[in-house]
């Protein structure tokens, strides 16, 4: 169940937002993507994701190769994505938006997955019937992930989930995913919180100018001085960095 | 009497407008497009359906059998005229600019595809109205004094049937959900595995039928079909969905039977020449006073694919 991403190119007219990465997520793997505004981790991940198309290189996910592919063959091969903003349906009531995690499933075990996600966010279940807009940012986020398991992933992607979170939920989103990939399900980290990024996962890549600048076990990366000193805002200061 | 009697005609004629108003509003709330060829499906299910009848068609089959059936090949030929369309306006230009919506050119070309299909049915069969050879007029009920046409009341009981359907599908039914997601949020919906190559064919076949079934009661009721008679209808319809709100089903609904009530008791009070300006005097009043329409709100036209 590994993700095998090789020398993935994304361009966009001539600008070249990803140059040749290479990037491995391992079965029950935490695995984060580290680097500053531009450096390419958008692109990669809506290339991942199969919102664009590839320059070159491969995406291979369990044996199944998603290259040229779109967004519904990496849902239906294990993969979900927890989008940057959140972007759940406004419009649709919290027990709708769960339905649309589990789109493409055909299988009559969905309202079963729901009512365990029900189980996992009370919050979510006194909420069930009324507008997602009526939530808050914490509980869409909560709600943005439960959408995403109920497609019954094996590798989750979440883009920038601690974006304009408070750092009680901040705190509380990142157990989340501890709790998550402690079931089973590998995990692909883009943040921009670094330090907690780094606390959690079990590895780490830095991009820069869309290539793979450093790569290693996560507590070598926060150990790394230099890497501190781009990423961490000067070494030991647990802030993070400025945007 | 005579009052409440047109008031009934009004909500007959309205039935018809509701239908294609809801043609309309399905497609500017879901993929924001105001798509110009409904009029000429609506006209081309009705001409089709006429020409197959008067053909003999199909398959020689002869009175009460040979009408209905002609009327079913006239709303599938309105169903895949739709389909062309959906392939060569919408489709043909996302595929090449991205995203069709940022441009006026769908609207444009399904302009043309209305100008177009209008003509070459004038070309084939000449633009004098014909009688279709529907039911016999005098097939009526009366209750308490009003006249009900029974073709009227199966059209209206047909309409109704319709519009709780489709209202039924796009709240309860996993396609109905996919269409509400790409209307609020194409890209979200895409993450989520909603391929819209296959959903936004959907909105083009509903809306093929819905114009074809609008179509087909037109020429049952009214007995009669040329190929401008799409125009008009047209025009009313979209004032009804604009005056119900866009994007909104029931706006429609509304809107549609409103504007045939307005239709109707103008015609009563004031005479056939005066119904434009009422129609759409009613139409900027209402604007005025509530730009979003009777039902509208303010989310609608953002879903942008």
């Amino acid at each position: 169940m590994s993700l095998e991403v090789t020398g993935l190119e994304v361009a966009y007219g001539r600008t070249r937002a990803v140059r040749g990465l290479t990037l491995r997520v391992e079965p029950g793997e935490i695995v984060t993507v580290l680097g500053a505004n531009g450096a390419g981790k958008t692109s990669l991940l809506r290339a991942l994701q199969g919102a664009v198309k590839p320059a070159g290189g491969q995406i291979v996910y369990n044996g199944h190769d998603l290259t040229g592919q779109g967004a519904a063959a990496r849902v239906r091969a294990g993969i979900a994505l927890v989008p940057e903003g959140r972007q759940i349906f406004v419009s649709m009531t919290v027990h709708e938006n769960l339905l649309m995690g589990g789109y493409l499933r055909g299988d009559d075990k969905l309202n079963r997955d729901v009512e365990a996600i029900y189980d996992r966010f009370p919050n979510l279940a006194s909420r069930r019937d009324m507008r997602a807009s009526v939530l808050s940012g914490g509980e869409q986020q909560m709600l943005a992930v439960g959408r995403a398991l109920v497609a019954r992933p094996s590798l989750v992607m979440l883009d920038e989930p601690s974006l304009g979170l408070s750092p009680l939920f901040v705190e509380r989103l990142f157990g989340l995913i501890r709790e998550i990939n402690a079931e089973g399900l590998s995990i692909l980290l883009v943040e921009q919180n670094t330090h907690m990024a780094l606390e959690t996962a079990t590895r780490g890549y830095v991009l820069e100018l869309g290539q793979v600048t450093r790569e290693g076990p996560a507590e070598r990366l926060a150990a790394d001085a230099s890497m501190a000193e781009a990423y961490l805002g000067g070494g030991a200061d647990p802030a993070p960095a400025p945007a | 009497m005579l009052l409440i009697q047109q008031v009934v005609n009004g909500l007959m004629l309205g039935s018809v407008y509701v239908t294609v108003a809801v043609a309309f509003t399905l497609t500017i709330g879901i993929l924001n497009f105001l798509n110009f060829t409904i009029p000429t499906l609506f006209m081309l299910a009705a001409m089709m359906g006429w020409s197959f009848a008067a053909w003999g068609l199909p398959f020689g089959l002869t009175e009460p059998l040979a009408w209905p059936l002609a009327l079913a090949l006239g709303v599938a030929v309105a169903i895949a005229a739709s389909l062309v369309v959906e392939r060569f306006t919408f489709r043909y230009l996302r595929t090449k600019h991205g995203d069709s919506t940022e441009h006026a050119i769908p609207l444009v070309s399904s302009l043309g595809f209305l100008l177009v299909l209008e003509n070459l049915v004038r070309i084939g069969y000449g633009s004098d109205a014909q009688r279709f050879p529907g039911p016999s007029a005098d097939l009526t009920l009366s209750v308490g004094g009003l006249f009900f046409r029974i073709p009227q009341v199966i059209s209206l009981v047909v309409v109704a049937l319709i519009v709780l359907g489709l209202a039924w599908m796009m709240k309860s039914s996993r396609i109905g959900r996919g269409l509400r997601a790409i209307a609020e949020n194409p890209d979200a919906a895409g993450i989520l595995g909603v391929d819209t190559r296959r959903v936004v064919p959907v909105v083009f076949m509903l809306t093929g039928l819905l114009c074809g079934l609008a179509g087909s009661l037109f020429a049952v009721n009214y007995g009669e079909v040329s190929p401008q008679m799409g125009e008009d209808i047209g025009s009313k319809a979209i004032a009804g969905m604009v005056l119900g709100g866009l994007g909104s089903l029931w706006g429609a609904v509304a809107g549609g039977i409103v504007i045939g009530l307005i239709e109707m008791l103008t015609i009563h009070f004031f005479g056939a020449d005066t119904v434009q300006a009422t129609v759409w005097g009613a139409l900027l009043l209402t604007l005025m006073i509530r730009p979003q329409g009777l039902f509208g709100h303010n989310a609608i036209g953002k879903g942008k694919l």
